[in-house]
């Protein structure tokens, strides 16, 4: 039985849940900065 | 306010907060009746699932009586601080200047003495549906009196740290379950071993370790659990 | 005595202690670590790049198991990050609960996902080795079942913390689960391992034997890598989430328009 496919799909399977941990908060704090900065703009407005 | 002396030893705390647990249990005698149901049910359903076949039932007969009582105390355990929490005694107790350790462990005392020890009380019935050996009866009781005390002691842990959500309970067997594999291996393998006539007497000990243990620690644990979740 | 000598013979401040006090401190730990992030992505993808090429291309195929071996760069390691990571979580969660220091609770609930993220890899990469070299995907070997119990373990903390609305007793909580089952994880450890022996009798254990050092040194790299990994996504959550729970205060709003121009 060739081992290559286990050896690529648990690399894939790593690669793919590490690098969805590191990019989360990085797509959070996008999302975060959106919504605060919309959160100040109606606060300007009703200033 | 709390300057004098109190006049309640701390025995007299003990005893006075088991002793009100249990009457307040025992005036609800349906509702002390729900977990030793459910522990019924459960071991029955599993010769309804898998089998009548004797030697299999024999075989798995530990684990389902074990996991049954794992399910059937986490499913008594809410009911071990809620209705203190919803009527506001909790805060009394935290604010009544007796130390929240020994008022934790006389709930934990009263708890077992209601939804522990029928377990143990009925383990023999729970044995001959399982087919468990006749040998091995007696450690099996043995280990569930051992062990179902740290299992209330460890689940109010859980307990303090969910009683302020509202879906403390789902959260509660989560939060408690990989905290009760060691006591399910070390109780299992206990009665296996009497099964086959091997010696037990360490596993015994390492339960009887780990109560001790448990009634040390726990109710420190406990204890800081509630302020958090009470703060 | 006069003001002058006084202040000559003030007693100089330690700097480590003055560095730690200040990292206690919302915006100054914001900046200063949004410097090292970056700079722990970069070392981390230079060093795992050079140790999978190591381990990959350089180093032979394993006398017993073949090419499959070459999984063990990312579940040994994997596995000692989240082991290490639920240690250093209760370890803050100890400090956030006796000292109230909010950073250290911060950094404590953040360490939860990157340690679950471990804990995943490892099961998965620890199935995927199981079927060439023991024939199923799911073995209950001792290694593969604790890590399963650590993953419910972390799932706790992450879920208890997320249950509470107010963030700080929310952390609080998760802090003291987080000590009572770093307390129970060796017990947990043993048991399993020695519940393992007991019902599968000879281990299967992969790295009983000396370990030839072509194949050890890209373990270790990849290991060191891991850690920088940890740092850099925990120092990146850890901002995210004072940004969240400070969006009222001065130093954020400071920020934010700093950002608009």
């Amino acid at each position: 039985m060739s081992h290559t496919p286990f050896i690529l799909a648990s690399y894939l399977i790593s690669t793919a849940v590490l690098l969805w941990a590191a990019l989360a908060p990085v797509f959070n704090k996008r999302g975060l900065l959106q919504q605060l900065k919309a959160r100040q703009a109606r606060m300007d407005k009703t200033q | 306010m709390n300057q004098e002396k109190s006049s309640v030893s701390l025995s007299g705390v003990f005893f006075a907060l088991l002793r009100r647990d249990l009457l307040l249990a025992f005036r609800r005698r349906t509702e002390l009746l729900f977990p030793v149901i459910f522990l019924l049910v459960v071991v029955s359903l599993f010769p309804l699932g898998i089998g009548p076949g004797p030697q299999l039932l024999a075989r798995i007969a530990p684990g389902v009586i074990w996991i049954a009582a794992l399910l059937a105390t986490v499913i008594s355990l809410d009911g071990l601080f809620r209705s203190d929490f919803e009527d506001g005694t909790l805060e009394q107790f935290v604010i009544s200047g007796h130390p929240l350790t020994l008022i934790s462990l006389a709930k934990i005392c009263a708890h077992w003495l209601v939804a522990g020890l029928p377990i143990v009380l009925l383990c023999p019935l729970l044995a001959l549906w399982m087919n468990l050996p006749v040998e091995s009866l007696g450690v099996l009781m043995l280990t569930l009196a051992l062990g179902t005390p740290v299992l209330s002691l460890i689940g109010s842990i859980g307990v303090g740290l969910t009683i302020s959500l509202k879906r403390g309970g789902q959260l509660l067997s989560l939060l408690v379950f990989p905290l009760y594999v060691p006591i399910l291996i070390i109780a299992t393998a206990a009665v296996m071993a009497a099964s086959d006539g091997l010696p037990y007497t360490q596993f015994l000990g390492l339960l009887t370790a780990g109560l001790i243990t448990s009634v040390t620690l726990a109710p420190f644990a406990a204890a800081a659990a509630l302020k958090i979740s009470l703060s | 005595m006069t003001t002058e000598t006084a202040i000559k013979n003030k007693p100089r401040k330690n700097a480590l202690v003055m560095f730690i006090h200040k990292m206690g401190s919302p915006p100054w730990f914001y900046n200063f670590s949004g410097k090292l992030v970056p700079w722990l992505w970069a070392i981390f993808c230079s060093l795992a790049a050079w140790a999978l090429y190591l381990g990959l291309f350089k180093a032979p195929a394993d006398y017993l198991q073949g090419e499959s071996f070459r999984i063990m760069y990312l579940h040994v390691p994997s596995a000692w990050m989240s082991m290490m990571i639920y240690t250093s979580m209760a370890i803050m969660g100890f400090i956030a609960l006796v000292w109230r220091i909010r950073i250290v609770e911060v950094l404590a609930m953040c360490s939860a996902p990157v340690g679950a993220a471990f804990t995943l890899v490892a099961l998965a990469s620890g199935s995927l080795w199981g079927r060439p070299t023991w024939g199923t995907y799911w073995v209950w070997d001792a290694r593969l079942t604790s890590e399963l119990v650590l993953l419910f373990l972390y799932l706790g903390v992450i879920g208890l913390y997320n249950a509470i609305d107010e963030p700080r007793k929310a952390a609080r909580a998760a802090c003291l689960l987080a000590i009572v089952g770093a307390v129970n994880l060796p017990i947990i450890h043993y048991s399993v391992k020695w519940w393992n022996t007991l019902h599968q009798g000879s281990s299967i254990g992969t790295s009983g034997n000396s370990i030839h050092p072509s194949m050890l040194w890209p373990l270790l790299y990849m290991a060191i890598a891991f850690k920088l990994y940890y740092g850099a996504n925990l120092l990146s959550r850890a901002r995210l989430k004072l940004l969240k729970q400070d969006h009222r205060k001065r130093w954020v709003q400071d920020l934010l328009a700093k950002e608009n121009q």
